[in-house]
């Protein structure tokens, strides 16, 4: 029972800290620039099935072909940010949100055009399996977990120590003050979804090598990490980093435990719970 | 506008909407326009919470799908006549709005959009899991149509499409009318108002909690109401129309045709049901096509079709005055 548990919660982790990497560039980019990217799914796919080309057809080995899909991604949330958000950067919240969808849909489109309908898994050379006191450790999970803990660490480091980053933190705070200084606000926006959506890409890359990518994964993965910006509160990366933690492991949890039909509808009920006691998130600021 | 211009332009849209089905010759025409009609249905609901108190809920589908599903079931499964079937649907919708409502509108913006998002996936998830109940993913088919009326010894017979079109046509105008009557009521001044200022709403002493309550459960009703004519309609129901794609159409309608207005909605229904088949004739580009139309729209009409297109012509007629009136001699 207890070591079951143990399982689940160490499986929990691995997608957590997937889940995790969505919800840190969804945060950044709500934070930051108060907009609710829910393209950020499908930007994330499109990088996993690049991921995916690259070692399948090209032969590059797992993290080689991420590193060149994180460039890619990067360039198409700059050019998302650039010809999308933009022009609607003074208009109510809810058109951001339109255009959000609409992107959602040519990205969606465009995955399907440029690789077509079927279920990838991107082939990984990490197939251990060790066994430690009954529990049983895939290579691949520790992996996904020490690169997604590397990704949020690098961003982290980037956004305090880097004069860039105290930019992006100044316009977080107050974005007319920081105009204000001196700060070039086009510039921050440009670099937080360059940012967001390199982590999305690696986010993308390691679903796609732990479970898989299809049609439609992405838009499952975006909204799972909506919940976790509630579970953390919006806006906050610790809260992301607490909340996909907390989201994987309940829902391992759920599917070990209850049911693994209704483990998303479980997910959703702790978002659902957690928001009524707290509505500021778990580690959001009131 | 004039009054009398207005009545015209009312009575005229409303002979046309009668003689539709005489005038369509292709049967996959009317198709379309009842499918439209229920949009319009949905989309007048999801006005009532989006464009009059500007909280965007992405729950419609999910409502849609109770109706769906309550009348399907009742009539289905527990044997009830369709028009009782029918009739009770909304309710059902809108109990279940009332109880997921009351928590979530204690929360604000993007966290309600995406708890209502939550609640969306969570319906049909259960839809798709409790097979025993709603059949699962194969759906349930053999869904009746409701039986003829005779009114006054006048036979309304509903099996055929024709006669179905008039009922839905029926059913949108009432959402459209209920749409109106919240507009210009206290209900509706004070949901403008939440929009505009909630705290100030708040400070006045106005419980803004009970009137957005009051939106969100009349979208529910009304997303049943949808739900429920989509149903004995199409004969067939599974899970899968009623995803947040639907949630998302109904958003689409309300904000390409102009969100708050009352005839926005019904532009935008037709829109969102007619646009997806135009586009049918590049179908491998379709999505990207549609979701760039809706990038290019929210950029360069963000307030949707019916405001600009009045405002093109309130501009048109203080031109044509303008031109008409005699000018004055500019010689003194």
């Amino acid at each position: 029972m207890i070591t079951e548990a143990l399982q689940q919660v160490l499986n929990g982790l691995a997608i957590g800290s997937v889940y995790t990497l969505i919800a840190v560039g969804l945060t950044i980019v709500f934070g930051i620039l108060g907009i609710a990217h829910f393209a950020h799914g499908s930007a994330a796919m499109s990088g996993g099935y690049l991921t995916f080309i690259l070692t399948e057809r090209l032969g590059l080995g797992f993290f080689p072909a991420m590193a060149v899909a994180l460039i890619a991604g990067a360039a198409l949330g700059v050019v998302l940010e650039r010809l999308a958000y933009r022009p609607v950067r003074d208009a109510p919240q809810i058109n951001a949100f339109i255009i959000a969808l609409g992107l959602t849909m040519i990205l969606e489109g465009g995955n399907l055009l440029l690789f077509g309908p079927d279920q990838v898994v991107i082939p990984t050379p990490y197939q251990h399996v060790y066994t430690v006191g009954g529990l049983v450790v895939a290579e691949l999970r520790i992996q996904v977990m020490l690169t997604a803990s590397l990704a949020v660490a690098a961003m982290a480091t980037f956004v305090s120590r880097t004069r860039a980053g105290r930019s992006i933190r100044a316009v977080a705070q107050n974005r007319q003050a920081a105009v204000l200084m001196g700060v070039n606000a086009d510039a921050v926006a440009t670099m937080v979804f360059a940012l967001s959506s390199a982590l999305g890409v690696i986010g993308g890359a390691l679903v796609g090598a732990l479970l898989a990518i299809a049609p439609g994964v992405g838009e499952g993965l975006v909204v799972k990490g909506f919940a976790v910006l509630i579970l953390g509160g919006l806006g906050s990366i610790p809260g992301a980093i607490v909340g996909g933690l907390v989201l994987g492991v309940s829902e391992a949890l759920a599917a070990g435990f209850i049911s693994s039909a209704y483990k998303d509808v479980i997910a959703f009920l702790v978002m659902i719970g957690v928001l009524l006691v707290r509505p500021e998130g778990l580690l959001g600021k009131r | 506008m004039s009054r009398a211009l207005r009545v015209g332009i009312g009575t005229a849209v409303a002979i046309a909407a009668l003689a539709l089905p005489h005038a369509l010759t292709v049967p996959y025409f009317l198709h379309l326009t009842i499918l439209a009609c229920i949009w319009t249905v949905l989309a007048q609901g999801q006005n009532l919470v989006q464009g009059f108190s500007g909280y965007v809920s992405i729950a419609a589908g999910g409502f849609m799908a109770i109706g769906a599903y309550a009348s399907a079931l009742l009539s289905v499964k527990a044997g009830w006549p369709v028009w009782t079937s029918m009739a009770l649907a909304p309710f059902v919708a809108a109990a279940f709005a009332l109880v997921v409502g009351y928590p979530s509108l204690r929360v604000k913006g993007h966290y309600f959009a995406i708890v209502t998002l939550a609640y969306n996936l969570v319906i049909v998830t259960v839809l798709n899991n409790y097979e025993s109940f709603t059949g699962g993913e194969a759906g349930m088919p053999n869904i009746q149509r409701p039986a003829a009326l005779v009114l006054g010894g006048l036979q309304l017979s509903f099996a055929g499409r024709e006669g179905y079109y008039y009922l839905v046509l029926l059913a949108a105008a009432a959402a459209t009318a209920g749409g109106a009557l919240v507009l210009h009521s206290r209900v509706g001044r004070v949901l403008i108002a939440i929009r505009q200022n909630e705290m100030v709403v708040d400070a006045l002493g106005v419980a803004a909690w009970r009137y957005k309550l009051f939106a969100f459960v009349a979208s529910g009703f009304l997303a049943g109401l949808a739900g429920a004519l989509y149903a004995h309609f199409i004969g067939f129901l599974n899970p899968e129309p009623f995803g947040t794609d639907q949630s998302m159409n109904a958003i689409l309608a309300v904000t390409l045709g102009g969100s708050g207005t009352l005839l926005g909605p019904i532009v935008g229904a037709f829109l969102v049901v007619t646009l997806p088949e135009y586009l049918r004739v590049a179908d491998t580009y379709r999505l990207v096509a549609y979701g760039l139309l809706l990038v290019l729209a929210t950029i360069f009409m963000p307030r949707g079709i019916v405001p600009m297109v009045s405002r093109g012509f309130q501009g048109m007629a203080t031109r044509l005055a303008a031109a008409l009136r005699p000018r004055p001699d500019p010689t003194p």
